[in-house]
């Protein structure tokens, strides 16, 4: 849609990230970006341009390429200005991200955060635990103070954008004419590269546009796409060239940051506990939860298919799908599964998979 | 008449009836003696003893049967008085029998091939039935992504609950007292779901056990670093690294240990390594090799080049104290070197190199490992450092198929010009 480009043109012009503020590089949505803002610090998202040649000398070829591509930009120096970065203790590969960025580029900070695979209570006073050391070794480190009350500001801030990109999603799902999802996935890119006050300002005028926009039944496919990083928009300009509505990415760069921390009480066991709480990756115990999740909203977006994309090598995903697949299956959801190999662009036989899979949603879906 | 394809059927259901019948391994106790008689290591017989009370016992039903991943105490399953069947294992054993394809071929069409080979041999297995029934899953996720995943998928197909110990990455005090927690929570479950027994004064028998174990293991170790070798590497990383995934908890364990450090007490005394002409000697990193028929072992020895010591029997936990028995565990738990940070694996390396005077490392980088492949660049680049020869191997430990004899044989034979 013009309007947003015109938006987030102007968004651009009013400027980026001040440059007195250190920027801190992270990984995962399992990393609460709250305490990173309310340190006074710019979390940057890594999220690099698909290319490891350098890495490739590094890390075995049998791993993941998203990780491989983080190192190999950072040992071409594209992360230089970072003051630091912060890995989450996810799996195996940010493990030996973590381990390899620090022995070959030590960053000025460096922080991995342990992130349990349940939500039991012990789980989320661990979690909580682990928050409290990286606050303290923030603080350390860039000699800032959060507090109670920074922590709940920047919480409240991020919370604002997390609604709007819940509304944002729903007017998408409604059918705004021309609002494609991998138009909201650019969009979603620019949270990190400006001061957050005004890309909500922003965000909250896209939504307020598009949810005047004529609502009209849309008759093409409509897929719902799950899986792991993706390497950009790729897969979904792809589904939606073809013909597909996209009408959710639960990923890690989009809905699995939409939902909301609450406010009240201990804002770290708040955190703790939404963060653990929050729509799951596969890397977590509960496959039964994801399973759950992703019916529901097959049934909310009234989507006929799920197209699951793992990259190669993420074992989470590859490990996961067999379950998943028997699970949806069993509720008559057909599933595509995509193997992908963060490249930025894809084979042929992807495109004709997903060609037949949309044909086939078409026809009988 | 039958057709061919109605001919398989049946064969391998009678297969799946002979191999889950505890009359099996009655029958197959004494022939494997027989079979053994001329075998001169006693712990090795006591190995493959060990393996048919493990059938027998999961297939005859009348104890409890937890399928648990490497790494997870199995402690908890002779506490419990449940046999702890560990599916990875015996993926390794049908490799070494040369009978994985078939099941690895399953595995392929419901995983990714990128995935480890043993989990999709293992799939393989349980899908066609071949693996005693579980009671229970309990995995962990100490070091490999896939088994909380695989295990969780293999209690959604035999519909019964899955337990996950989830290690952290840090070690401090806080760790500690989650992991107790969570075994806490994981022995108290144990005991409801199956509705089993369990008394403090069998936990920390168990653990007296596994200390015993531990011991002997370390003597082991000890008596390993003599020159020459006087154990194969090849060995240390099928049937001793076995018992040391199975056994620890078991008198087994115990047996088993005691008896093979005497053995090597022995060989040591005369000096008597498992080579004649032992030129070189190499330290082999990652916690496998390649089970299936293969030249790799052969090659080396023919070369005069000992596997001495394989970073699998690492004794990387402190002694036990069997009156804290949780505790201990947690301890052993949040030790591995190959979970949390990878200075503990170089630090852990460091020592082999030295311990073992070793005049090369090999690390095996089996297909589907990112735990450990993960870090083998940086341990190449330590060990430059240290001035010691390091070659990255790649190869399959589970699928012959990943297996290419002549690439291999170039790339060892450069690494021993190397070592020369």
């Amino acid at each position: 849609m013009k309007v947003i480009r015109h938006i987030l043109d102007q968004l651009g012009r009013q400027g980026g990230r001040a440059e007195s503020v250190a920027s801190v590089g992270w990984t995962c949505t399992y990393i609460p970006i709250e305490i990173v803002e309310a340190a006074g610090l710019t979390p940057a998202r890594i999220l690099p341009e698909p290319s490891s040649e350098k890495a490739d000398a590094y890390l075995d070829p049998n791993f993941c390429p998203y990780v491989r591509a983080c190192l190999g930009k950072a040992m071409d120096g594209e992360y230089k200005g970072l003051s630091g970065i912060i890995v989450a203790n996810t799996c195996d590969g940010m493990r030996r991200l973590y381990d390899a960025w620090c022995h070959y580029m030590p960053p000025g900070f460096a922080f991995i955060l342990d992130v349990p695979r349940t939500r039991s209570p012990n789980a989320i006073a661990y979690f909580r635990g682990r928050l409290q050391a990286f606050v303290r070794a923030l603080e350390e480190y860039f000699k800032a103070e959060i507090t109670e009350d920074s922590l709940r500001q920047a919480t409240e801030e991020i919370n604002r954008t997390r609604r709007l990109y819940q509304r944002l999603i729903m007017n998408h799902i409604q059918g705004v004419p021309g609002l494609r999802y991998s138009a909201l996935l650019a969009l979603f890119s620019k949270e990190w590269e400006g001061p957050r006050r005004l890309f909500n300002d922003a965000l909250e005028e896209i939504v307020r546009i598009t949810g005047q926009c004529t609502q009209k039944e849309l008759f093409s496919p409509r897929v719902l796409v799950t899986g792991s990083i993706l390497d950009g928009t790729s897969i979904i300009e792809l589904i939606e060239e073809l013909g597909g509505t996209i009408v959710g990415v639960d990923c890690c760069l989009a809905e699995r940051m939409v939902q909301e921390v609450p406010l009240d009480g201990d804002i770290l066991n708040a955190l703790s506990e939404s963060y653990l709480g929050k729509i799951p990756c596969a890397r977590m115990k509960d496959t039964a939860t994801r399973a759950k999740f992703l019916l529901r909203q097959v049934e909310k977006t009234r989507a006929q298919g799920l197209i699951y994309g793992a990259l190669k090598f993420c074992d989470p995903y590859l490990y996961e799908f067999p379950a998943l697949k028997e699970k949806l299956q069993k509720r008559d959801v057909p599933i595509l599964f995509l193997e992908g190999e963060y490249r930025g662009r894809l084979g042929g036989g992807i495109r004709t998979r997903v060609q037949a899979f949309l044909e086939m949603l078409a026809n009988f879906g | 008449m039958a057709t061919i394809g109605e001919e398989e059927k049946i064969s391998h259901r009678a297969l799946k009836r002979v191999v889950r019948n505890p009359l099996t391994y009655w029958s197959l106790a004494p022939l494997m003696e027989i079979v053994n008689l001329r075998e001169q290591s006693r712990a090795y017989k006591i190995w493959v003893r060990y393996l048919i009370w493990m059938m027998r016992s999961a297939c005859s039903k009348r104890k409890k049967v937890i399928w648990m991943s490497a790494f997870t105490p199995v402690e908890l399953a002779y506490a419990v008085g449940a046999i702890p069947i560990l599916p990875e294992i015996i993926a390794a054993l049908v490799s070494y029998l040369g009978w994985a394809p078939p099941f690895i071929s399953i595995g392929n069409s419901m995983m990714s091939t990128d995935v480890c080979s043993f989990y999709r041999c293992a799939l393989g297995l349980a899908v066609e039935g071949y693996l005693p029934r579980p009671d229970l899953i309990v995995s962990s996720s100490h070091l490999c992504d896939g088994a909380n995943k695989f295990f969780s998928y293999l209690s959604q197909r035999y519909a019964c609950s899955h337990l996950l110990l989830d290690p952290p990455y840090d070690t401090g005090p806080e760790a500690h007292g989650y992991v107790t927690d969570q075994l806490r929570y994981l022995l108290a479950h144990m005991v409801d779901l199956m509705a089993v027994s369990l008394s403090e004064e069998e936990l920390c028998k168990v653990v007296g056990l596994s200390n015993t174990m531990r011991k002997y293991m370390v003597r082991i170790n000890r008596l390993r670093m003599a020159i020459p070798a006087p154990f194969p590497g090849s060995e240390g990383l099928s049937y001793l690294a076995g018992m040391g995934f199975c056994s620890p908890g078991s008198t087994w364990g115990v047996r088993f240990s005691a008896i093979l450090a005497r053995e090597l007490e022995d060989r040591v005394a005369k000096k008597r390594g498992y080579l004649d002409n032992e030129r070189y000697r190499v330290l082999w990193l990652h916690h496998i090799r390649p089970y299936y028929q293969n030249d790799i072992f052969q090659f080396l020895s023919s070369q005069g080049v000992s596997v001495c010591f394989e970073e699998a029997n690492y004794m990387y936990w402190p002694p036990f104290d069997p009156t804290k028995p949780l505790d201990s565990l947690a301890h052993k738990i949040l030790s591995n070197v190959w979970a949390g940070p990878l200075e503990r694996r170089l630090g852990a390396v460091k020592e082999m190199v030295n311990n073992y005077r070793v005049n090369g490392v090999i690390h095996f980088s089996h297909w589907g490992c990112r735990q450990s492949c993960g870090g083998a660049s940086i341990i190449g680049d330590f060990l430059k450092d240290q001035g010691v020869p390091y070659m990255i191997l790649y190869g399959d430990g589970a699928d012959p198929d990943n297996y290419f004899p002549g690439q291999t044989r170039t790339r060892l034979q450069a690494f021993v010009e190397m070592l020369g």
